[in-house]
């Protein structure tokens, strides 16, 4: 942890302390640091948030040009290696697919999906990756359109896999927004944070609890893990193992996906199951391993928190500990 | 499914949900159990608000 705390401001090719040229969060002015002081919660703008949509922007515009050619590369690659198996089946898979909407005629969105934007979830987040993955696939003609609805070969691990992308993307957003809340707030003072929050995230995403226990929390961590974790397998039991299915309940996937072991086990060991009949538990299933990725979501998002405020304390804790 | 064994589901669930939204809050394991329990409570109060409400409403609308 020491080595971290030594490290952590001055890592290679990261940018170190507040610059005091031009006007948002990337170049951080002293005046919006001391705006910023005033007010912890102040976000980092919609400009930094667009551009995590795209893998490694943020890190080329922070100067970290091997971590920004490192994210770009990781979340393609592991689009398209799902993407190469699972292809227009994705897209079927989508809130809004590109066909033509029950009535003819064309809206906006599916026109937008038909350019590369349909909404598959969590694909979406890696959003140049998906755009370029829909105009390959698209294919306009009724035989084409058949295509969406043909099973693939090992289609749940490789559609974890478009999906696993999407989630990258997600957390490489995050530690290039840590990064630059890390540029504008920090002082010379401000301790180096007990773990990098973005990984607290991520590791959580795939082990409940184990991103607190990276920030310090370990037995708060296990305990939240484990509720998320017993919920889950309660609602596979429940369907007999069907419940975690993105061929069969897609919109319930992208909840359930939140928790990423989980879903990945299902991908690997449950999804390939042959379906005999209908459990009659099967809805209850489902809706329990949706709570579990949306509780899950909850467990990331406090894993990150937890690593930010050993850095940056609210208000009343910074008290505390004067 | 029996009332029993929906209860069996529901309040254990309900109690792994409240671990999660509480654990926000606080900073280690016991501290966490214990608000979970509370609100454990609390959100069972206002379930039974709930059922109390909705066969009123039916009884209202509906009819007995």
């Amino acid at each position: 942890m020491a080595g971290r705390a030594q490290t952590w401001p001055n890592r290679p090719g990261e940018p170190g302390k507040p610059s005091t040229a031009g006007r948002n969060p990337l170049t951080c002015p002293p005046a919006m640091v001391n705006r910023v002081a005033r007010n912890h919660a102040r976000g980092l703008g919609l400009g930094a948030f667009l551009s995590g949509f795209v893998p490694g922007l943020l890190q080329y515009q922070l100067g970290q040009k091997r971590r920004a050619a490192i994210a770009f590369v990781s979340c393609f690659v592991l689009f398209f290696v799902g993407w190469v198996v699972v292809k227009e089946r994705l897209y079927y898979w989508a809130l809004l697919t590109p066909d033509t909407p029950p009535g003819g005629g064309t809206g906006t969105l599916q026109m937008l999906a038909r350019f590369g934007l349909p909404i598959t979830l969590p694909e979406l987040l890696n959003a140049p990756a998906n755009a370029i993955g829909a105009m390959l696939a698209w294919d306009a003609t009724p035989s084409g359109e058949r295509l969406w609805r043909l099973p693939r070969a090992f289609e749940h691990l490789f559609a974890w896999l478009t999906a696993a992308s999407g989630m990258l993307a997600a957390f490489w957003s995050a530690a290039g927004h840590w990064d630059l809340r890390w540029r504008r707030d920090s002082g010379d003072n401000t301790p180096a944070p007990s773990a990098n929050p973005a990984l607290c995230a991520a590791l959580s995403w795939l082990v409940p609890g184990l991103g607190h226990a990276r920030a310090g929390q370990k037995d708060k961590g296990m305990l939240m893990g484990a509720a998320v974790v017993i919920v889950f397998v309660m609602g596979l039991l429940f369907s007999h193992g069907h419940a975690v299915d993105r061929a069969e309940a897609s919109v319930w996937w992208i909840g359930q996906n939140l928790f990423g072991g989980g879903s990945l086990f299902a991908a690997l060991v449950t999804g390939p199951w042959e379906r005999i009949g209908a459990t009659q538990e099967l809805d209850l299933g489902v809706v329990l391993c949706t709570v579990a990725g949306l509780m899950n979501l909850v467990v990331m998002v406090d894993a990150f928190t937890v690593a930010e405020r050993s850095s940056f304390p609210l208000p009343q804790q910074a008290e505390v500990k004067a | 499914m029996s009332f029993p064994l929906r209860l069996a589901v529901y309040l254990p669930v309900l109690f792994l949900i409240a671990i999660v939204v509480v654990g926000q809050h606080h900073t280690n394991a016991r501290d966490t159990l214990r608000a979970a329990l509370k609100r454990m409570l609390r959100w069972d109060l206002w379930t039974l608000v709930l059922l109390v409400v909705m066969f009123g409403l039916e009884f209202l609308l509906i009819g007995w």
